[in-house]
């Protein structure tokens, strides 16, 4: 444990000192997607013993760390991961239903600054691998059946284009508010409708189109040209 | 503009120009489907079955006038409850919950019904003794490339000889068919679709009263028993129904549950024809003879399952999950068998053939021991005709072909009309209920 740990450390500090600027962001992050909205409505459309509707799956948390390497052109590259969090509730008597929802992404950045013309704004465009993964919690538990858990699996590809702008806090310190839009064409995920709706195509396909849009602050370390 | 200001306002804009999407977004993604959607048609369904009765129930959700006709004389459709016989209640009908992962599932959660997992033990009548395993690995009608052939050639193909006849019999049977017609492709197809779990649960009082006390009795007003439909005219705008007695009644949209022998047979005269593709696919969904015979004895002499007899394949204790605990043997017979043992003529004819085999079995100790029978033959309800659906050897999209609507006004729903691998189950009647509600909602919609 200890040699991961210190693992992890020099990992950092060696990718800190190639680094031209170190982000840590956090956002809300509003989720689209065709496919899992229909099986939730489906869900409830189906089940009048529930009052209470099941919400879909459309607001969550993001956040994500990204390193920027150092070169001398306005346009730089990096490197991004995320992981974003969803839930939805319902309360019934003696039933609660919940639908949790994560995404890790991995990706790589093509990061825009021009410090004379833009004045502190920036934008990246980031290039991602995606996984998910929907887990069905019933009362608060996992819900397990044939002794394996309620869960699917998704695999896909992401673009996202985001802009920021700058604040200094304190020497190479920065904070910036952003807004970004990313779109998932395609993620393969296909028992999503078992676990929304414990069936199988019959509403939803087995892979969906995800839009999201986040809205954000990203903390910044950034190392100036001279350092 | 200093750069406060600046801040501020780029800030400002930003957080508007996101929420304020986003908040259009929400609001036009609903929660649930057809909220917006009324509709002052009359919905008739045909069959008081699971299906039926869910399509009902959804309809009621929806404020929409309907009404069931049941050609029985009571409503349930192969759901069934005997009391008396025993100290417990018996499911006459189906039985098992076959898998927690299903809209039913959260029904039993939500209704706190109270179910047990059926793990008993399983012994074979092998080579005529009772064995605890069997020399041969018998599970080979999963996987990948299977031929679209019976079970019965595709076991003796891969060395299950005539010793493993009634093992097979009675896996075929499981799935409510006799080994000679079951399509190994087919229903390994099926399987692959199937999400709702491997377990199988029992109820403590039935399926029957699941479905009673949570599903039907919110619809059973608008049930009319005894009324047989022979003809439904779709030919204009209102489409016209007549039972055997000439009462007629009228309706905007009909859903038919009934069970597939009873399309296949042509009880039903639809007018115009139905398409002959529709009628094709009908003759291509297997359905079998299928019976229970409940068995009671003054002792409990008899394992929990036991499985390859030649009269029964599949004898069970049916008191596993109960409360109490009369000595009821299940004889649960599908196919060939159950068409031998209807054809015996009376139920004294088939409790004396199970007897006979159960003392071959125990050695004498069944007729010792036998206090009395009740037999259910689904294969001689006129209203159902048999078990529950299965797969036909090059039965191809028949399921679906079957199960579409017709003109927007015929919908068709019941467990041989599941096309995502859940027929021959109550829940997979249930998901046809609200599928073809929700498809008649989508067409009125339009």
């Amino acid at each position: 444990m200890k040699s991961i740990v210190l693992s992890i450390i020099l990992l950092l500090h060696l990718g800190f000192a190639i680094a031209q600027e170190f982000k840590i962001d956090a956002s809300y992050e509003y989720l689209y997607s065709g496919q899992w909205d229909k099986a939730i409505q489906t869900y409830n459309v189906s089940r009048p013993f529930l009052k209470e509707k099941q919400p879909l799956l459309m607001n969550g948390l993001n956040t994500s760390i990204s390193y920027v390497f150092e070169n001398e052109k306005h346009v730089k590259h990096g490197i991004n991961v995320s992981y974003a969090y969803f839930r939805s509730s319902a309360e019934n008597e003696n039933f609660n239903n919940m639908l949790k929802l994560h995404f890790i992404n991995i990706g790589y950045i093509l990061h825009y600054e021009n410090a004379e013309k833009s004045k502190g704004l920036y934008a990246d465009l980031i290039i991602s691998a995606t996984s998910s993964g929907l887990f069905r919690h019933i009362n608060g538990n996992p819900f397990e059946y044939d002794e394996t858990t309620s869960r699917a699996f998704g695999i896909g590809g992401d673009i996202c284009l985001k802009a920021g702008y700058y604040l200094t806090l304190k020497n190479n310190f920065y904070l910036s508010p952003f807004i970004s839009i990313a779109y998932t064409p395609y993620l393969y995920s296909p028992n999503s409708e078992a676990v929304i709706n414990q069936t199988k195509e019959l509403t939803s396909k087995n892979w969906t189109g995800i839009l999201t849009t986040q809205i954000g602050l990203t903390f910044h370390l950034k190392r100036q040209q001279n350092d | 503009m200093d750069r406060r200001h600046f801040i501020k306002q780029s800030t400002l804009l930003s957080i508007g120009g996101l929420l304020i999407p986003s908040s259009l977004l929400s609001a036009c993604r609903k929660e649930t489907l057809f909220e917006d959607v009324t509709y002052d048609g009359k919905v008739i369904i045909i069959g008081a079955g699971a299906a039926g009765l869910y399509a009902a129930y959804m309809l009621k959700s929806k404020g929409i006038d309907f009404q069931i006709l049941e050609a029985s004389s009571t409503y349930g459709g192969r759901l069934g409850k005997l009391t008396g016989f025993a100290n417990f209640p018996i499911d006459t009908g189906a039985q098992w919950l076959h898998g927690k992962n299903s809209i039913l599932g959260d029904l039993i959660k939500k209704s706190k019904t109270k179910i047990t997992l059926d793990d008993s033990e399983t012994r074979y009548w092998f080579n005529n003794q009772l064995v605890n395993s069997l020399p041969q690995e018998t599970h080979i009608f999963e996987g990948d490339n299977l031929p679209d052939i019976s079970y019965e050639d595709y076991a003796l193909q891969n060395g299950l000889g005539n010793e493993y006849k009634y093992i097979v019999e009675n896996i075929a049977g499981d799935q409510g068919a006799a080994a000679s017609r079951l399509s190994v492709y087919g229903n390994n197809k099926d399987e692959e679709n199937w999400v709702a779990g491997d377990d199988d649960f029992k109820f403590e009082e039935t399926f029957f009263d699941l479905i009673d006390t949570q599903i039907a009795n919110q619809v059973k007003d608008n049930i009319l028993l005894n009324t047989v439909v022979s003809k439904i005219d779709y030919s204009q705008s209102t489409i016209l129904i007549t039972d055997s007695n000439n009462n007629t009644f009228n309706a905007d949209k009909v859903i038919i549950t009934v069970p597939i022998p009873i399309l296949k047979s042509a009880d039903i005269q639809f007018t115009p024809a139905l398409p002959d593709e529709k009628t094709a696919a009908f003759a291509k969904i297997g359905m079998d003879a299928g019976m229970k015979v409940f068995l009671k004895f003054s002792n409990k002499f008899f394992d929990q399952n036991i499985i390859g007899g030649s009269v029964c394949a599949a004898y069970a204790d049916d008191r596993i999950g109960k409360a109490q605990n009369d000595n009821i043997l299940l004889a649960f017979i599908m196919g060939e068998q159950a068409e031998y043992l209807t054809s015996l003529g009376s139920d004294v004819a088939i409790t004396n053939a199970l007897i006979q085999e159960l003392d071959i079995m125990y050695n004498g100790q069944a007729s010792a021991s036998f206090i009395a029978s009740h037999v259910e033959n689904w294969t001689t309800n006129p209203y159902i005709k048999g078990a529950y659906s299965y797969s036909t050897i090059g039965m191809g999209d028949a399921r679906k072909i079957a199960s579409q609507a017709l003109s927007e006004k015929l919908y068709f729903a019941g467990e041989a009309m599941n096309t995502n691998g859940h027929h021959q189950t109550v829940h997979g009647a249930v998901e046809t209920g609200y599928r073809e509600v929700i498809n008649m909602l989508t067409d009125i919609k339009k």
